[in-house]
């Protein structure tokens, strides 16, 4: 009767150990896909960075092009009798 | 223009730009929300472990909730960096367009740009055409000119035997400088000068044809030179010629304040505008004695 009820006692013990390790597998599966997400994340984040830096930069190109423009189409129109 | 379905209706560029917008704010709003969400399930799934007695089942259910909750958050963020990155490609696009258009804009600034130069140096060119391009000190009518082309060919000797006997007024130098600035002197002068010499302009357009041998300057207009013209005159004989002179020479005299008054009384009256000035000039100079001069 002891052999038996300590052939239960391992047999449970191990079935805890078996559920343990799947547990512990699952949560090693849950935080890899969660650092996965982290580094799409991050990943996102620089690219996204880098292509509103290259467009602020395009921006402030326009912008001082469109400045000189003003100024010579401003010239222009203060003194039409060039194009006369 | 683009149309989304057969039940919404064709939106403008604008539209569809606020659209996109509106999702992406929608999307980042409810990733946000998530957070609250998986924080409460949290709390609940711990409290159900803690104080329930079917732990493996509430264990059971927890695993399946947090891989759900995983895969919901995972969709959210890729729907919110989906969105973004088309904002941002649109965007991108629109800048790149504006910038074809400002460079059209510079092209075309620059094409009239250099048009307005290019027509500024044509103009530039046609005035220096048209423009004479020397000062009015060293241009002379054309009938002055030949005179001067006359003058320059009579012989040295007459001129520089005039010239170192006559003590020479202060405007005067070198025989072409002199004529010049007589010139421009009778051009300041009072109306009579200017109506004598306008007659001798017109005296001498006609009689252009004349050409003068051996008479001296008439810058050296001083009794003495005028002496030597009636001198030279009886002795050759040539009307027209001595009618130029004369009048030159009465020109010069006229004009100078530092002769003998005398003879600048006598010379200095303006001669008639008529033809028959020969008759008018000898009848005056009966009166007045030449001095002779040597002439080598």
């Amino acid at each position: 009767m002891a052999r038996a009820g300590g052939m239960t006692n391992a047999v449970n013990v191990g079935i805890a150990v078996q559920a343990d390790w799947e547990n512990r597998e699952f949560i090693s599966n849950i935080s890899l896909n969660v650092r996965r997400l982290f580094d799409f994340l991050l990943q996102f984040e620089a690219t996204t960075k880098s292509k509103l830096a290259a467009l602020n930069e395009k921006l402030d190109i326009l912008e001082r092009k469109l400045e000189v423009l003003e100024v010579q189409v401003s010239s222009a129109t203060t003194n039409p009798s060039v194009f006369t | 223009m683009q149309q989304l379905g057969p039940e919404r209706p064709a939106m403008t560029f604008d539209e569809v730009s606020l659209e996109r917008s509106k999702s992406f704010v929608q999307a980042l709003q409810e990733l946000k929300n998530l957070r609250p969400q998986l924080y409460s399930a949290a709390d609940y799934c711990e409290k159900a472990y803690l104080h329930s007695e079917q732990k493996q089942m509430v264990l059971d259910h927890l695993k399946e909730y947090a891989v759900r909750a995983l895969v919901n958050a995972v969709d959210h963020l890729g729907t919110v960096t989906y969105k973004l990155t088309e904002i941002s490609e649109q965007q991108s696009s629109d800048i790149s367009t504006v910038e074809l258009k400002i460079s059209c804009l510079s092209q075309q600034i620059l094409t009239c740009q250099t048009f307005a130069d290019k027509e500024g140096l044509r103009q530039q060119q046609l005035s220096s055409r048209t423009t004479p391009r020397h000062k009015k000190h060293y241009i002379l009518p054309s009938p002055i000119h030949k005179r001067l082309e006359n003058i320059s060919n009579l012989p040295k000797d007459n001129r520089s035997s005039h010239v170192q006997s006559m003590p020479l007024p202060q405007s005067y130098g070198v025989l072409t400088p002199k004529t010049l600035s007589w010139h421009l002197a009778s051009d300041n002068s009072p109306a009579p000068s200017k109506e004598s010499w306008t007659s001798l302009l017109v005296e001498d357009s006609r009689d252009r044809n004349v050409t003068m041998n051996s008479l001296p300057p008439s810058e050296h207009g001083v009794p003495m030179s005028l002496s030597s013209h009636l001198q030279a005159a009886k002795g050759n004989g040539t009307s027209v010629k001595w009618k130029q002179d004369e009048m030159e020479a009465k020109k010069s005299l006229s004009e100078f304040k530092s002769f003998d008054k005398s003879v600048r009384g006598e010379i200095s009256q303006p001669p008639p505008r008529s033809k028959n000035i020969i008759s008018a000039l000898f009848p005056r100079n009966k009166n007045f004695k030449p001095k002779r001069v040597p002439v080598s």
